[in-house]
């Protein structure tokens, strides 16, 4: 018997340090006291991180005051999807989740999702008419609403003002034409005696990759919805769009380049244009190394924040000539309730809150939110608010959405592989390893392969 | 098998019970479903369905990146591997010398391996920057004028292999260890027949740390094929330019959790491990010819 007393200690002990260490329940003092309220705990995964998280909280907390069935939990896990997608194989997911579409996509089509739209139809505040088109079709697709769209984006030309002085530009006279934007390049790419290139004038690939967007710019189609295929193969304005983007890469074989083409590789020799420093005081268009970019709203935020006296000015960006008028706005940020979900009617009193008007008569705590971080809203009304179209620069972004037709990435499953393409054969043109139509090929093969194997696997997988 | 016996087994697997636990936890089970994912599609969330070979035939006809991250990790290890070892040895044998301050310089030819991966990338991004970098503007007050490093097509292997050096210090102690053990009555006899420095090192000490350059030689051949994070961190995990630093774990990588093809990067790991196996093999089928072990 002794000899087991030995064993049985070594059992409790192990038990007690178990218990000890048993994460609890309640996560801080307001939970605690929720929970012993009787109230219901949920937890919300928040996209974001810093201070757009800040702001997310800061509501949350508003919502938790103003309830006395649901109290939501809050968790910034910032926007890669392993975390989600293990979260939902492994059948604990949080009750809601913000997320990118382009996440959307791909794991809606994989069922992982709740389809929201009996619960919008119902809610006056979340009718499909209340929404910009292009945001409506990032969240509904294969015949259902996916997720509620909570921020939205537009693109635009911003430039540096300063940059402009010094190269003997009108600083309030962008580039109004493609062959203006290319002048203005030349123009503001500064190389010092060694040939060193110490300022950029414009890259169409700076700071990313946006081959879908000058595609669109040109007019070209890179997606159909209605056979679901991808159709840049042969399309003229995608074509062209890759060969415009070309003829700002130095071409090693050619002695004749034109005055805006620089050589690639310099690119990375920009001080800033490394890991980590896009959200920061060194990203190369705020420390003067890159005098024009293409880039969303956030950044009016983004400058007061990083770049309080930087000097720049926004204006749509040029289209070449008889290409129809687009804005671009490939992503939006949408909350949506995973399939798993502990407690599904908790999580719909949380976003009826949050996008409802506030009772008295307030803007909703989604508008609240966009004006936080400089977003725009998704939902039409919302954007035209005085806070947002008030603003000189905040304005011309809004004006895009709300004057023309605006192209978002396609809702597809295969859309992270696409854009990888996209980069991938970008990559190669501008290094002159393929020609521009080989470029348009290779995508639309690739990715329809892809969509081709996921719809395979999804007919499969339902017999 | 008495009752002592059957005593000694209970207890002796009690007590390992916790690795036995986690090894058929979190190691064998993952190892086996890997194997079974291989041959279905899976994208991690709906159940998977069988294919049989379709990944693995898709990998090797189809996918060109694959055929490129393939020839990316070959050439980075052939490359890295023996001349990092060479390079280990030859920083043993300074650091094997009797000179004051030794531990001192051991500790500096040591600290690189021990900055975290992610942090030595950066750095590195700066060493290698094409204008301020501290190897072209060295360069460049010679008047040379130095490649685009990572960021040229060129040169963005032989970069990663050059950044290689850097922590070749963890193979450069083991050497220093085996160097240690070179028995001192081996130089006496070579001083008696005359031998030279050279002869000293090419006929006693190369012979007689060839085991610990096996170790080393078989360690770095596994590490250079799982060769990952630097390269995640320098490109933003895109394995440009022209996917020249694409290699073979980030690809993977890419498949299982960027475009949730689960199955499909199984596949990649198992052949990632037949490749690595029939290496290890073959190093140590070669190394009888090579490799001396004391008392042979």
């Amino acid at each position: 018997m002794r000899e087991y007393l030995w064993y049985i200690v070594c059992a409790v002990a192990c038990l007690v340090v178990l218990v000890v260490l048993w994460p609890s329940e309640a996560g801080s003092p307001e939970e605690k006291a929720a929970l012993a309220e009787g109230r219901v705990v949920i937890t919300y995964w928040d996209r974001h991180t810093g201070h757009e998280y800040e702001a997310r909280v800061k509501l949350i907390e508003e919502f938790n005051r103003s309830q006395n069935q649901v109290y939501v939990r809050t968790l910034p896990i910032g926007s890669r999807i392993e975390k989600l997608l293990t979260a939902i194989a492994g059948g604990a997911p949080p009750e809601i989740c913000s997320l990118e579409t382009a996440v959307l996509a791909a794991l809606a089509s994989q069922g992982c999702f709740t389809p929201l739209e009996d619960f919008m139809a119902a809610e006056p505040y979340l009718n499909e008419e209340k929404f910009f088109p292009h945001v409506w079709a990032m969240v509904r697709f294969d015949g259902h609403v996916w997720a509620v769209p909570t921020t939205t984006d537009s693109t635009c030309l911003l430039w540096n003002k300063g940059a402009f002085r010094r190269a003997g530009l009108d600083p309030d006279r962008p580039p109004r034409t493609l062959n203006e934007l290319e002048e203005y390049a030349a123009k503001l790419t500064v190389r010092s005696p060694n040939g060193m290139v110490e300022q950029i004038g414009f890259l169409p690939w700076l700071p990313w990759d946006v081959t879908h967007m000058w595609g669109c710019l040109f007019g070209g189609k890179w997606y159909d919805p209605a056979t679901k295929r991808v159709v840049c193969g042969n399309d003229p304005g995608i074509i062209a769009s890759l060969a415009w983007q070309q003829t700002f890469a130095v071409n090693p074989a050619s002695r004749e380049n034109p005055p805006h083409a620089i050589d690639p590789t310099m690119v990375s020799a920009i001080p800033g244009g490394g890991f980590g420093e896009y959200q920061s005081a060194s990203n190369p268009f705020y420390t003067g190394k890159v005098a024009m970019i293409t880039e969303g709203e956030w950044q009016v935020e983004f400058t007061r924040k990083y770049a309080p006296d930087l000097d720049w000015g926004v204006a749509p960006i040029p289209q070449p000539e008889g290409a129809p008028p687009v804005a671009y706005s490939p992503n939006a940020v949408v909350d949506a309730i995973p399939v798993g979900s502990k407690n599904e009617e908790a999580a719909k009193v949380f976003l009826r809150w949050f996008y409802s008007p506030r009772p008295n008569g307030g803007a909703s705590p989604a508008s609240d939110y966009n004006y936080d971080i400089q977003n725009i809203p998704p939902r039409r009304e919302e954007a035209m608010q005085e806070r947002f179209t008030g603003h000189p620069k905040f304005r011309v972004f809004v004006e895009q959405l709300l004057t023309k037709p605006a192209e978002p990435y396609p809702a597809i499953p295969a859309m992270q592989l696409m854009s990888d393409d996209m980069e991938r054969q970008r990559g190669y043109v501008t290094l002159y390893k393929i020609t521009p139509e080989d470029a348009a090929h290779n995508i639309e093969a690739d990715t329809n392969t892809e969509l081709e194997r996921v719809a395979k696997v999804r007919g499969r997988a339902a017999r | 098998m008495t009752r002592r016996e059957r005593r000694n087994l209970r207890n002796g697997l009690l007590f390992a019970s916790p690795y036995l636990l986690g090894f058929v936890a979190f190691t064998l089970y993952p190892i086996v479903m890997s194997l079974y994912y291989s041959l279905c599609h899976y994208n991690v969330i709906n159940p998977p369905v069988w294919c049989g070979l379709d990944n693995f035939r898709t990998l090797i006809t189809e996918d060109k990146v694959f055929g490129k991250s393939l020839w990316n990790t070959l050439y980075f290890t052939v490359f890295s591997v023996p001349m990092g070892l060479a390079i280990a040895v030859g920083l043993a044998l300074l650091l094997h010398q009797k000179v004051w301050g030794l531990a001192g310089y051991r500790t500096v030819f040591f600290l690189p391996s021990i900055v975290p991966i992610v942090a030595s990338g950066v750095l590195w991004l700066w060493v290698l920057n094409p204008q301020n970098g501290l190897i072209n503007s060295t360069l460049a007050m010679m008047n040379i004028e130095g490649p685009g490093w990572i960021a040229d097509e060129y040169w963005s292997k032989p970069s990663l292999i050059l950044m290689s050096f850097w922590s070749v210090g963890s193979a450069m102690v083991i050497f220093l260890a085996g160097l240690a053990e070179v028995p001192q009555s081996l130089y006496e006899v070579a001083d008696i027949d005359g031998a030279g420095r050279l002869r000293k090192f090419w006929n006693v000490t190369l012979p007689m740390i060839t085991p610990t350059i096996l170790f080393n030689l078989v360690m770095g051949l596994i590490a250079a094929f799982q060769y990952f994070t630097q390269v995640y961190v320098m490109t933003a995990g895109k394995g440009t330019p022209a996917d020249t630093t694409m290699f073979y774990a980030l690809y993977m990588y890419k498949n299982a959790f960027n475009y949730l093809r689960m199955g499909y990067a199984s596949a990649m790991a198992w052949l990632l491990f037949i490749l690595v196996l029939t290496a290890t093999i073959g190093v140590l089928i070669s190394s009888k010819r090579w490799v001396h072990y004391h008392g042979e």
